[in-house]
């Protein structure tokens, strides 16, 4: 509906992005989401210059601005303006789901804006603070703009207005910026940028919104309370978020209840787009941010506030009608919107501590087993990972693949998840539950298409090969009629790689000469079945995960669906993740974060590092959930396992020296290697044991337990002083110190380090912003930053850098200190 | 009537000091006279169910009518009948008690006296024809009202024993034709009710488990049991359940008396010999009590597992090991109260996820607390009980056997157990340190188990009927790991020295056995078994190194072999009954005889080459192995094939005569509790 409005001159745009602070002046929440909509602009052509002036140019903003002014100088204002009604309308496009209402509810403001204007004065506001949750901050500092309004431009604004403004930027001045003006307008901003790139942000954004000064935190607020109201799964996240990130304070201290009362108010629930509160009579279904311009409801005739309104109604019905089973009407219910998956996470959380009052790790094992399998009663319902990329529903929990993980004294275990894969899972219908015994029903029908192409696929289908015609008791006529479509293909695919004795036994049923077989034969294939099959590991129940975690991710996909009753539907997906209960996330969701930057930035950069950043869900500060590598063991496990060298093992896996496969694995270790080797050297990384690298099937290495980085170290003992861990033994897997791979290794961690150093200011933020009223062993002293900084040697040459990486290089490979620390983890913990 | 004097004297000079007869006795008499009771006092019915039930004096009178007695006070006892269906929807408690205990009674004395007659008689009798079928729908509706209702737990236990009584009152239940009111009236939804929530399932789900295992039974063969269609169709979790948790609850209390027992007897051992003998003596004894008790829930079990596709998940649903004493822990109502058929929101669910957090308690499921029970039912099979239930268990591991998402549970290599097996203590064995056995998947609990019988049974009184289930159950499993390629890794070398033993058995008792038993069918089984090794080896074995011991086994227990080859080929020359039988077991010992006359002369010279007298096992694997490809094997049909189970026609006397017995246990159960129902009265008493 927005869409002709859109021709309004970008300049108009602008001018809203800045107008919106002080519009959240006079409605209170107002402000959020007008950016993002074109059309809010509408209603602003008649003055001009009351958003360009609001920044005025302070001296301290000045200064900030030098930091990133190659950028800005450089910047027309037209091509800014240029850039940022694209902006927009890319955001329009993004938002452009007929179902959201934004676009509507956004005008409606824009509405009351100039409702406002005319003669709106500064009473409402007041009105609206009794009313609901009040934002006084923002009142105060649109007020003190609004006193600075002059009509000068800046340099300031200009880089706003630009496209290379980019949210690592907009974090940035909101962190530095003493100027409440520039805060509030960036709080506004926040509106117009990618919900996932603000998303990346978050810890930082609400780390500053607990720990900052009020004006911080009022800027951010509204943008915070807008996305709250959109989404459920934000909401959690920000509760989440807030909770961790709040612990490290006082009880007593002020600014401890500010975060703990966004966390209650969101968890309150009260911030939903339906809202059934009876603050207004305005229809019950209207979306987010409409409550805030009913100030006076009569007086709201604008047409469009009438077709939100229905819009909203009907899709409400909408789901009304889809809501077929129970379950989903009742979790569609206004009070329970956000209690399944906090009681889903719950219950997770439960059964870690309750396992970990078990002694060993089999029975901590069968207890899992058995507590999932409660679990799974409760499922399908309105439930998700947090950590999966897309939307989906939860339907079941394969129970007995589900591993406890090794640690010592904490039961972090492993779980696989079904789920649905659906357009939104806050009003997709929840799927209906189907009883576990319907596989057999299912199981042949899935087998149909891609019939017995695969090797996995063998035994699934030679079900059926024998014996089933004498199962009508358990077969129902339509199975039977599907098998029988299904025998042909079996025959033919299954004669090339697999015994052909199946087969043979009923056709030689039919012919009645005797057939003779060699004993040899019968031997030789058993030997090379078990040698063509993946190496596995053994059972051990001392580590129960390492199986698991060998087979490959592909094949365990194809095994859980075929045995799960919901495997048959398009739509099904496996997911996994670790379950984490008695750890604190907090640090590794900061090496999360920096991984994702330096992944980016030598993306950006073309410099072919490879690091693998896995997620992590803080939910509280004791707890949380790690998405899983998928496809890689510790090396420790190999080494167990295998009882092998790193490059004897890399050539079981991947084939001898000069092999395609094994030069592509070595390629990819190098990578790797030199990835993780610079992020162990700027983040200090320490704890590098082998039961902390993984190994993947590519062989790429990815480090994980980011528990030690920065300024914390265990124990203090002293070892591991070097730069990174560098063992003979991956020298061994790169081809020698001589070699080839090994001169690209410290050419890539050169390259590396350039890239990172040209781009540290980004990295740096994200560490620095964390620090803010944090307890974290990682933040220890009060040079953590400055370290971290003169870490990227900024003043150093590129030839001195060179110097520098092969002094590292030598540095780590001679450092007895790490093999030391191997040494000790051997003897303290079996870990080789 | 004299008889029922002196009884009703008796009573008075027990149960009360009164002289004169109990005022309810004196109404019972009213009844029995010829003339309609209301016509002296309008109220008499009302004021009958006010009165405490003397059940002896009721079923005694009953009992002592003749033919033409009945005929003429028939109206009265309609009329009594007729009442008692109408008290059962009166609000006052009491009189719905009374109501019931008077129906008990009605029935039970009817079919005392009338043994012989037949079904439609006593429904005259007792109902008159024309009004049976109303009457009988009237009393079921109420009961279901009862037991679907708000109504106290001991009234809906009452009902539970009422209609167990109804339902044994025949020795033989297909007999029983009010029944037939029962089919048409279902109560189905009502067990299923009861089964599906948490305290009425602890409550009355043992009754309620039984009753269904009972109407199941009836005329299963002849007619279409409407509870047999239902039950085979229900897939309602919850209520599957819960009748899995009552079957498990009773195996469990069953596994726990007997292990409390065996502990006390090793106590014993130590004390004193004499002690030891006599607490032997005794707990031998209450064993078996138990063990009839528990037929019928195997038999519920058995109905479940074989009609219920749905019931095999919860064969492995996980429970925490329940304890019977500490029930309560798990009792805290955490299913809400929902109609029949709603699923409770998943909301409340999930907060039910909680199991008590205790770090002593072992995971368990149905399924192995009944591979615990079975161990220790199949130890003793000699007397008839517990042969009955060690067949039964056979029965149900074979269903099982035979069900592929069964068989894909137990051969699931997440799930581990543990299981500890009963083994007889044998003198030629040590008792096995089951401590250090690693969990394995259940499929080795079962080949455990039967290995362990085929090892303990061979006596002169040779159960061949278990044998064969035994050695079919086996053949199944390894059907199953053939065509799903299974690599378990059990230890096969012990089935096949059982099996080999088991052989040599059959050959050293063969007069003996072959009088009363076909004696090569099950020969056939077990050289069918290990052709399956032999020619399918590379499909289910764990290692080469497997197939090289098979080898290995055979050529060392080659006497065995090569006398029943003997034995088969001589009997199948003459002719004979067991011709036929004979000489299949010689065509299937074709590849064994290979095996054996080609390595044998192989190892042979070994020998001599090396100069060694006694090959090691090392020596003549390698022999084994080094000599593969000279063999040459005929492929042998139909190996992978087996017949499946099927109730009828063969099981079905089993089945009826099963049915039989626990009819007749029930019924003197139900008896015993029934009179204890003073309490329950009293209770009501100060209720109301």
């Amino acid at each position: 509906m927005g869409d002709t409005e859109l021709e309004l001159s970008p300049a108009q745009l602008e001018e809203d992005l800045q107008k919106s602070p002080s519009v959240s002046s006079t409605s209170t929440t107002s402000s959020f989401s007008l950016p993002s909509s074109p059309s809010s602009g509408l209603h602003h052509s008649d003055s001009p210059s009351t958003g360009d002036t609001l920044l005025t140019n302070s001296p301290t903003l000045d200064i900030i601005t030098e930091g990133v002014s190659e950028l800005s100088l450089v910047i027309d204002p037209e091509v800014a303006r240029k850039a940022c009604q694209e902006v927009l309308q890319k955001v329009k496009k993004q938002k452009g789901d007929p179902e959201n209402p934004d676009a509507s509810s956004d005008l409606v403001n824009g509405t009351a804006h100039t409702e406002l204007g005319d003669g709106g004065g500064t009473k409402p506001p007041k009105i609206r603070e009794e009313e609901e949750e009040p934002l006084p901050g923002s009142v105060k500092s649109a007020q003190r703009r609004q006193k600075n309004n002059s009509s000068k431009q800046s340099w300031l604004l200009r880089l706003f207005e630009s496209k290379l403004f980019d949210i690592s930027m907009a974090i940035s001045y909101l962190y530095n910026s003493k100027e409440p003006g520039v805060q509030a307008y960036i709080g506004n901003r926040l509106f117009s940028f990618r919900h996932d790139d603000v998303d990346f942000y978050l810890p930082q954004l609400l780390n500053m919104y607990i720990h900052m000064d009020e004006d911080v935190g009022d800027a951010i607020k509204p943008y915070v309370v807008h996305r709250c109201r959109q989404s459920i799964s934000f909401s959690l996240q920000c509760a989440w978020l807030l909770g961790a990130y709040s612990s490290d304070m006082h009880i007593s201290t002020q600014r401890h209840s500010r975060g703990t009362k966004l966390r209650k108010l969101i968890l309150s629930d009260e911030l939903k787009p339906a809202s059934h509160r009876a603050r207004r009579e305005l229809p019950p279904p209207t979306s987010h941010g409409l409550s805030d311009h009913g100030l006076s409801p009569s007086k709201r005739t604008h047409q469009r506030s009438k077709s939100d309104a229905t819009v909203s109604i009907s899709l409400s019905s909408n789901l009304k009608r889809t809501a077929s089973n129970p379950k989903v009407e009742n979790s569609q219910d206004e009070p329970v919107r956000l209690t399944p998956q906090r009681e889903f996470i719950k219950s997770l959380m439960g059964i870690g501590k309750r396992l970990a009052t078990l002694p060993t790790k089999e029975q901590k094992t069968l207890r899992l087993i058995s507590e999932l399998s409660l679990l799974n009663h409760k499922l399908p319902a309105r439930v998700w990972l947090p950590t999966a990329a897309f939307d989906h529903h939860v339907v079941r929990v394969p129970h007995t693949q589900a591993v406890v993980l090794n640690s010592k004294d904490k039961a972090p275990y492993l779980i696989y998840v079904e789920v649905l894969e659906c357009d939104n899972f806050e009003t997709s219908s929840v799927p209906v539950r189907i009883p576990e015994t319907r596989i057999r029903s299912t199981r042949s029908v899935e087998n149909l298409p891609d019939c017995g192409v695969t090797a996995e696929q063998r035994t699934g289908s030679f079900y059926a090969v024998s014996n089933y015609d004498n199962d009508d008791e358990a077969w129902s006529v339509d199975d039977i009629g599907e098998l029988q479509v299904e025998l042909p293909e079996i025959h033919t695919n299954s004669c090339d790689n697999i015994s052909q004795f199946s087969v043979d036994s009923i056709t030689s049923q039919e012919s009645k000469e005797p057939i003779y077989i060699a004993a040899g034969d019968i031997r030789r294939r058993l030997s090379e079945q078990l040698a063509h099959t993946p190496t596995t590991f053994r059972k051990d129940p001392e580590d129960p995960s390492a199986v698991a975690l060998k087979e490959p991710w592909q094949e365990k996909v194809h095994r859980i669906r075929e045995g799960s009753p919901y495997g048959h539907l398009p739509n099904w997906r496996l997911l996994s993740v670790i379950v984490k209960c008695g750890d604190d996330l907090r640090q590794e969701l900061l090496a999360f974060q920096v991984l994702k930057q330096l992944q980016t930035i030598w993306e950006q950069e073309r410099v072919p590092l490879w690091i693998k950043p896995y997620k992590i869900l803080v939910i509280s500060s004791d707890s949380g959930m790690i998405e899983p590598v998928v496809n890689a063991v510790s090396i420790h496990q190999v080494k167990k396992q295998s009882q092998l060298s790193l490059l004897d093992y890399f050539l079981q896996e991947h084939g001898s020296y000069n092999t395609e496969a094994f030069l592509t694995a070595q390629r990819n270790f190098v990578q790797s290697c030199a990835g993780y080797c610079l992020i162990c050297y700027l983040l200090q990384v320490k704890d590098r044991h082998n039961g902390n690298i993984l190994l993947d099937s590519e062989g790429h290495i990815i480090h994980i337990d980011f528990g030690f980085i920065l300024s914390s170290s265990p124990r203090n003992l002293g070892f591991e002083t070097s730069a990174f861990k560098l063992t003979s033994e991956f020298v061994d897997v790169m081809g020698g110190l001589d070699g080839d791979m090994f001169n690209y290794y410290k050419m890539l961690m050169l390259q590396g380090l350039i890239a990172a150093r040209k781009h540290m200011d980004k990295v740096v933020q994200i560490v620095e912003i964390m620090q803010q009223g944090s307890q974290l062993p990682c933040f220890h002293g009060s040079s953590t930053i400055r370290n971290l900084k003169e870490r990227f040697h900024m003043s150093l040459t590129e030839e001195q850098l060179q110097v520098l990486v092969e002094q590292m290089v030598d540095g780590s490979m001679r450092s007895i200190t790490t093999k030391l620390y191997d040494g000790f983890q051997y003897l303290t913990n079996g870990i080789m | 009537m004299a008889q029922v004097e002196k009884k009703a004297g008796l009573l008075r000079r027990t149960s009360s000091k009164k002289p004169l007869k109990e005022k309810v006795v004196l109404m019972y008499d009213e009844i029995f006279a010829k003339d309609n009771p209301t016509k002296t006092n309008p109220h008499f019915w009302d004021e009958l169910f006010l009165m405490k039930v003397n059940l002896e004096y009721l079923e005694a009178k009953l009992e002592s009518l003749d033919g033409e007695e009945v005929m003429k006070i028939q109206d009265n006892i309609n009329s009594l009948f007729h009442h008692c269906v109408q008290a059962l929807g009166e609000e006052h408690q009491i009189k719905v008690v009374n109501a019931l205990q008077t129906l008990c009674a009605l029935f039970r004395g009817v079919h005392q006296k009338n043994k012989s007659a037949s079904g439609f008689d006593i429904i005259n009798m007792l109902m008159g024809f024309d009004k049976a079928e109303h009457r009988m729908k009237d009393l079921m509706e109420s009961l279901n009202t009862l037991l679907c209702g708000e109504s106290s737990d001991s009234l809906k236990s009452l009902c539970l024993k009422l209609l167990l009584c109804l339902v044994t009152v025949t020795d033989n239940i297909s007999q029983n034709t009010i029944l037939e009111y029962v089919m048409i009236n279902s109560i189905f939804e009502a067990i299923l009710q009861i089964l599906s929530d948490v305290s009425s399932r602890r409550q009355h789900g043992y009754d309620a488990v039984v009753l269904l295992a009972l109407l199941v039974n009836y005329r299963k063969y002849e007619s279409v049991n409407p509870y047999i269609v239902k039950l085979s169709i229900l897939d309602d979790e919850p209520t599957l359940d819960g009748m899995g948790m009552v079957v498990h609850q009773a195996l469990t209390e069953y596994n726990r008396q007997y292990k409390d027992k065996e502990e006390e007897n090793q106590g014993g051992f130590f004390s004193t010999l004499t002690s030891m003998v006599g607490s032997m003596f005794i707990a031998d004894t209450d064993e078996k009590l138990s063990v009839q008790t528990n037929e019928a829930i195997l038999l519920a079990l058995y109905e479940a597992v074989h009609l219920n596709r749905n019931f095999i998940t919860v064969l492995a649903q996980s429970h925490p090991e329940i304890n019977m004493a500490t029930t309560p822990a798990i009792a805290a109502p955490t299913t809400p109260t929902t109609p029949l058929g709603t699923t409770p929101p998943s909301l409340d669910m999930m907060n039910s996820t909680e199991l008590p957090l205790d770090p002593n308690l072992q995971t368990s499921n149905l399924l192995i607390t009944f591979l615990k029970y079975s161990s220790i039912v199949m130890q003793d099979t000699k007397d008839e009980h517990r042969l009955n239930s060690a067949r039964l268990c056979l029965i149900i591991l074979t269903c099982i056997a035979e069900d592929q998402y069964a068989d894909a549970i137990l051969h699931d290599d997440n799930m581990n157990f543990r299981v500890n097996l009963h083994r007889m203590p044998m003198r030629h064995r040590k008792k096995a340190a089951d401590k250090n056995m690693p969990s394995r998947p259940l499929v080795c609990a079962v080949l455990d188990l039967m290995v362990e019988f085929i090892v303990t049974h061979m006596m002169k009184d040779f159960p061949m009927d278990l044998y064969l289930r035994c050695v079919q159950i086996i053949h199944k499993l390894i059907c199953y790991q053939k065509r799903s390629r299974i690599r378990l890794h059990y230890t096969w070398r012990e089935l096949w020295s059982a099996l080999i033993n088991l052989l040599k058995f059959l050959l050293s008792n063969e007069t003996v056995l072959l009088a009363k038993h076909n004696i090569f069918h099950l020969a056939l089984l077990v050289i069918n078994l290990f052709n399956m090794f032999i020619t399918y080896g590379d499909t289910f074995l764990p290692t080469p190194s497997s197939y090289d011991e098979l080898y290995y086994e055979i050529v060392r227990m080659h006497q065995v072999f090569d006398n029943l080859h003997c034995m088969v080929l001589r009997v199948s020359t003459n002719t004979g009954q067991w011709k036929e039988p004979a000489s299949k077991v010689t065509h299937a010992l074709v590849n064994i005889r290979a095996i054996i006359n080609h390595f044998n002369p192989k190892i042979e010279s070994y020998a001599a080459v090396n100069h060694i007298s006694q090959l090691s096992e090392d020596q003549v694997l390698e022999v084994v192995r080094s000599n593969y490809d000279t063999l040459t094997l005929k492929l042998q049909d139909g190996l992978d094939q087996f017949e499946r189970y099927s109730e009828q026609p063969k099981e079905a006397a089993f089945f009826k005569e099963l049915v039989r017995s626990i009819s007749l246990n029930v019924r003197k159960n139900v008896s015993l509790n029934t009179l204890s129902q003073d309490i329950l009265l009293k209770e009501f008493s100060s209720i109301s």
